[in-house]
């Protein structure tokens, strides 16, 4: 209970201190809306453009970037300091974390609030009500309860994969890189029907980098495209598990590359 | 003697790429994953259709791919090298770019020059592996090659000044990051990077025409898989060369109200 009260107080001061620089405040809410909206706008010239995209209905497909933006919005707020750790640990930074009585993971989350999550969490909300709007499908307990666990899947999963970059950068700062890529292809790619790509480019994106299992995969089993996938059934239904899996094993893998960190002076 | 001088700015950055093997094998592996991505993904948006907004499949995978080509013209690390402006605005270094024998404004465009004719390197070798493999379509003809060439050098230079005219927000604000975003899924959306303007609706290309985004990639693109017929190829280039014109005496003038705000020691 004590962390919690801490952990608060931290994110209250962060808040304050993002509202220091107010025009960056007020851009830093912009900047999360936009970049989600341009997902919107890219999804949606391809539907207008190519109808039936890889054999899915228009709403149904809203359903992929909708799960995914929401996933995505979720991540930033509460575990998104993963990302672009590289300069924090260059700088010696999480040498400090070191001596702290904290847990470091919790110390790098709160070492700052992240403004543009507002404007992410914003258009995402707006698009997945839209979404839900648009859908032909009966929305039953069942299928709520699964979207619900999709999307903390999906959080989940991008925490896995930034949290393993993470690991990386703390023995090679440069692994950083990596992570301005995932973002790129999680924006470009996790956003639609994998199976519009050639077998061989979803398997990648699917068994190489799981991009598939963060949206298109829940997306399918709601909308009974779970068998065309090109995946067993019952591993994409398993998706929101495995962002689960996938995150305990990261949070593992940083224990562990913690615990062989060394800084500067050995 | 100002040649030895210019040289030695304009490769920083490319030096300290080369002496860095694992952010170039990165490149590298990132740009090639890319552009078999982004091919595959146009190859299997038309599987059913054979032209869209007056494109070919052709025409758009070309495009699609050159335009994944061309972003690595600027994409570099640039944080890495500890040179940009909001770092030295934040260290208070910002200052030493006052006090050498060259000015900040010439300095700063060596380096950006020396970054894109690395960038251009990338690019290339990456448009020879492309033809090669033939996924890209090569240009129709000599005088489009040339057409696009001569485009894209002005592109280049709008892009340029866009950026800096965004690196010297700083210097009133202190922070650009959110600017810097906001620029990129401008320049991204806005000059055709996430898909070909065409696709978009007539409103939404009006309004890019009013934008210098669009003259930094669609037009050069555009030039070169021939959507823009070469016969409206010189009022293209006239107004990319208006941009530069516009972009130079802007970003001239924020110089000079820049370097008012710059203080030393704390004034």
């Amino acid at each position: 209970m004590k962390a919690v009260r801490l952990a608060w107080r931290i994110t209250r001061l962060n808040f304050r201190a993002q509202l220091e620089y107010r025009s960056e405040f007020l851009m830093m809410v912009a900047i999360g809306a936009v970049w989600q909206v341009s997902v919107i706008v890219f999804a949606t010239v391809l539907l207008t453009r190519f109808s039936g995209m890889g054999g899915w209905d228009s709403s149904d497909v809203l359903l992929i970037p909708a799960t995914r933006m929401l996933a995505h919005a979720l991540f930033v707020l509460f575990l998104g300091r993963m990302h672009g750790i590289g300069y924090f640990i260059q700088e010696g930074k999480i040498d400090v974390c070191l001596v702290r009585p904290m847990p470091v993971h919790l110390q790098v989350q709160l070492r700052m609030f992240p403004t543009n999550a507002i404007g992410d969490l914003t258009v995402a909300v707006g698009l997945m009500v839209a979404a839900l709007g648009r859908s032909h499908l009966d929305w039953t307990t069942g299928r709520i309860s699964y979207l619900v666990a999709a999307v903390l899947g999906g959080m989940l999963l991008e925490a896995a994969l930034f949290t393993a970059v993470a690991s990386a950068a703390l023995r090679f700062p440069a692994a950083d890189y990596w992570g301005g890529w995932l973002e790129e292809l999680l924006g470009t790619f996790g956003s639609y029907p994998l199976n519009v790509l050639p077998k061989a480019v979803g398997g990648l994106l699917t068994y190489g980098l799981p991009l598939a299992f963060v949206a298109y995969f829940p997306a399918a089993v709601l909308t009974g495209h779970g068998h065309s996938t090109g995946a067993p059934y019952w591993l994409a239904a398993a998706s929101p598990l495995l962002g689960l899996l996938a995150y305990l094993g990261s949070r593992l893998l940083w224990r562990w590359s913690l615990s062989h960190y060394t800084g500067v002076n050995g | 003697m100002a040649l030895p001088h210019a040289w030695r700015a304009a490769r920083v950055t490319p030096l300290g790429e080369l002496h860095t093997p694992p952010r170039m094998t990165a490149a590298l592996l990132r740009l090639a994953v890319q552009v078999v991505l982004v091919a595959s993904l146009w190859h299997g948006l038309y599987a059913h259709t054979s032209t869209t907004a007056g494109m070919s499949r052709d025409q758009a995978v070309t495009y699609a791919v050159l335009a994944v080509l061309a972003s690595r013209l600027r994409e570099l690390d640039q944080y890495a090298a500890r040179d940009t402006v909001i770092q030295h605005m934040h260290f208070g270094t910002i200052v030493y770019w006052y006090l050498r024998p060259l000015s900040p404004q010439r300095y700063y465009a060596l380096r950006a020059l020396g970054e894109q004719l690395y960038g251009l390197v990338w690019a290339l070798a990456g448009y020879a592996v492309c033809l090669a493999a033939e996924v890209v379509d090569p240009p129709r003809s000599a005088a489009v090659a040339g057409v696009f060439a001569l485009s894209l050098l002005l592109g280049q230079w709008i892009l340029y000044y866009v950026m800096l005219a965004i690196d010297q927000l700083c210097f009133f604000t202190l922070r650009n990051n959110a600017a810097m975003l906001i620029l990129i899924f401008a320049q991204n959306l806005l000059s055709g990077v996430y898909a070909p303007l065409w696709f978009f609706p007539d409103w939404f290309v009006t309004m890019s025409g009013f934008l210098p985004f669009q003259a930094t990639l669609s037009v050069p693109l555009s030039l070169y898989v021939g959507r823009i017929p070469l016969s409206d190829a010189g009022a293209a280039l006239l107004l990319q060369a208006a941009w530069v014109a516009a972009l130079a005496l802007f970003t001239r003038l924020v110089w000079r109200l820049a370097a008012r705000q710059v203080i030393s020691q704390g004034g």
